[in-house]
């Protein structure tokens, strides 16, 4: 019998070996190498030969350079923005294609479609569409270039956002709106409550774990925007640092200044950020239920 | 005024209250399904127009050419970058089905000390973000002279937790009397996994694979990391791309061309496999 229970556990071992070093080797290692790295003068060639040590310098130089100040201020105002428009963008478009309809696969696919589309190509659309001679503007008579001005660039990027990711949104209302049970609506149209009231106080309570849900993952990924900003700016973070985000301040401190002791030391303050956020937002709403 | 709007036979009858609210929810349907579609089709449209005419309102293009898709795809090097793209996705698909398989199967049916310890390791990593991982990462691969090629790109991307997670849930939903009967005909652990398991985990593998290749070829953060820093002929489709808006930016027929190019492949993929992808994404995230 002990030879049975030997056998499967090595033949366990053997299944997670792989898997197991990947994780290890490119997700638990670099998280203390990441910190190592934060501690030293580190170029593109490796820690600095004649004055290796950096101390704390790296984080203090972080935490008192006004662009990784303006890089928090922006990406709070994306985030800010971009979560909720989501949410309602994707709500409304669940309950148009949870309706009886014909050719609702139709739509639910057509809604979709953007989510499934890369960043590249959907930003350089974008750049097209809200151009100075673009179509935006010959609709709206103006020749405002939205996504390079310092103004409206973060705006631009939060309708952008928006509407590619209100279709995944909208699949996880979709799912919460299929979980509502049908008597519930019986009972309220036997009341003769109106379709409003019925919305208000009936589906919306009972769409809690959507709501948390999209808020917990929406809100994590609106603060790791990368992409868009870099396409936009053509990879500077301008005009006047209204595009960096936190993610691309490292990006540019790294392949740009080679300083990559400073930007592993903001890769870790970025981090511990994040995670207090989501520690008092976990707090605040409790654990993201099934949707 | 309000005696008589209370007063009941003034009230429409119910089937015409019915056919307006069933219009106007078909009206805004149209429009919203509009606002959503218009935007490809400008891009579509805009990639046979010549330069002067990509500035016009006019969606028939006037004249009509191919002058931009030969040469986004000749001189551009738009050829090169989509067989690129297209190995980094099918090598990445191919390899994170194999290793979450294998992993997710042992992971739910194959006891063996320290397996929770390990569990939990690879949830772990799912806290790791990418920005945290980049710098460390990065002076790895160059350590080790993987930045010069493929390698370590899809070294890296060998098997994702959130892979691994969703093949062992789909693999505890497998009764276990199919295994039993495997061993009974003698089929030893890994003949089980193959012949019968993964063949029986089918649903779960096809939406794993849709999603990754999905995810592999939209990459944009990686391949910049990675092939971003030297090479040209190592970019991706999506890097090839953006390197095209930052030199040209308003060479718009090309850069439309460019972006067609740059989604075709997943759209053949969504047109046919529609159901695995809306199904895959629900419950990846449900769960996962």
């Amino acid at each position: 019998m002990l030879g049975v229970k030997v056998r499967e556990a090595g033949w366990g071992y053997a299944f997670v070996a792989l898997p197991i070093a990947v994780f290890g080797l490119f997700f638990v290692y670099p998280l203390g190498y990441a910190i190592y790295i934060s501690f030293f003068h580190w170029g593109i060639l490796g820690k600095d030969r004649e004055d290796p040590n950096a101390g704390w310098s790296n984080y203090s130089r972080v935490l008192h350079d006004p662009i990784f100040h303006t890089a928090l201020k922006n990406i709070a105002e994306y985030t800010v923005g971009v979560v909720p428009l989501e949410m309602a963008l994707g709500l409304l478009l669940a309950l148009i294609v949870n309706q009886k309809l014909r050719g609702r696969n139709v739509f639910r696919a057509a809604f979709y479609f953007p989510s499934i589309a890369s960043s590249a190509a959907i930003t350089t659309i974008a750049l097209y569409l809200f151009s100075s001679d673009g179509l935006v503007n010959r609709i709206v008579d103006s020749h405002t270039p939205w996504f390079t001005t310092a103004s409206t660039a973060t705006w631009a990027i939060v309708g952008l956002n928006a509407w590619t990711t209100s279709g995944t949104v909208m699949l996880y209302y979709l799912a919460g709106l299929q979980s509502i049970p049908n008597d519930v609506y019986e009972a309220a149209a036997l009341d003769g409550t109106s379709t409003w009231r019925t919305f208000w106080r009936i589906t919306f309570p009972l769409l809690r774990p959507a709501h948390f849900f999209a808020l917990v993952v929406f809100g994590v990924g609106a603060l790791k925007l990368f992409d868009q900003a870099f396409i936009a700016s053509a990879g500077t973070g301008g005009p006047n640092y209204a595009t960096t985000t936190p993610v691309l301040y490292i990006y540019l401190k790294a392949f740009h200044s080679f300083d990559f002791g400073l930007a592993a030391a903001a890769g870790v303050v970025y981090f511990l950020i994040v995670f207090a956020l989501t520690a008092v937002q976990r707090l605040a709403v409790g654990r993201p239920e099934v949707a | 005024m309000l005696q008589t709007t209370a007063v009941e036979p003034l009230v429409p009858p119910r089937a015409r209250v019915e056919i307006l609210r069933r219009a106007f929810l078909y009206a805004v349907l149209v429009a919203v399904a509009a606002v959503f579609f218009v935007p490809f089709l400008w891009t579509v449209s805009t990639s046979f127009k010549t330069i002067p005419d990509s500035v016009h309102v006019n969606l028939i293009p006037h004249p009509w050419t191919t002058q931009a898709w030969h040469e986004v795809w000749t001189r551009f090097n738009f050829g090169l970058y989509f067989r690129n793209s297209f190995f980094l996705a099918a090598v990445v698909t191919g390899a994170n089905i194999v290793l979450a398989g294998l992993g997710g199967y042992a992971f739910a049916r194959l006891r063996f000390p320290g397996r929770e310890l390990l569990f939990l390791l690879v949830l772990g990593t799912l806290m790791v973000p990418d920005q945290l991982r980049l710098i460390p990462v990065f002076v790895m691969l160059t350590n080790w002279h993987l930045i010069n090629g493929f390698s370590g790109y899809i070294l890296i991307n060998l098997v994702t937790a959130t892979n691994l997670f969703f093949m062992r849930q789909y693999f505890l939903t497998i009764p276990k009397d199919f295994e039993e009967a495997a061993k009974l005909d003698g089929a030893g652990y890994f003949k089980t996994f193959s012949r019968v398991m993964l063949p029986l985990a089918l649903p779960a593998v096809s939406a794993l694979a849709i999603l990754q290749f999905q995810g592999t070829w939209n990459d944009f953060f990686w391949p910049l990391i990675i092939f971003g820093q030297g090479n040209q002929d190592l970019y991706t489709v999506q890097l090839g791309l953006a390197s095209l808006q930052f030199q040209y930016t308003t060479l718009w027929p090309q850069l439309m061309a460019g972006s067609v190019i740059a989604v075709l492949p997943i759209v053949v993929v969504f047109v046919l496999f529609q159901r695995y992808f809306i199904s895959g994404v629900v419950s990846a995230g449900v769960k996962g």
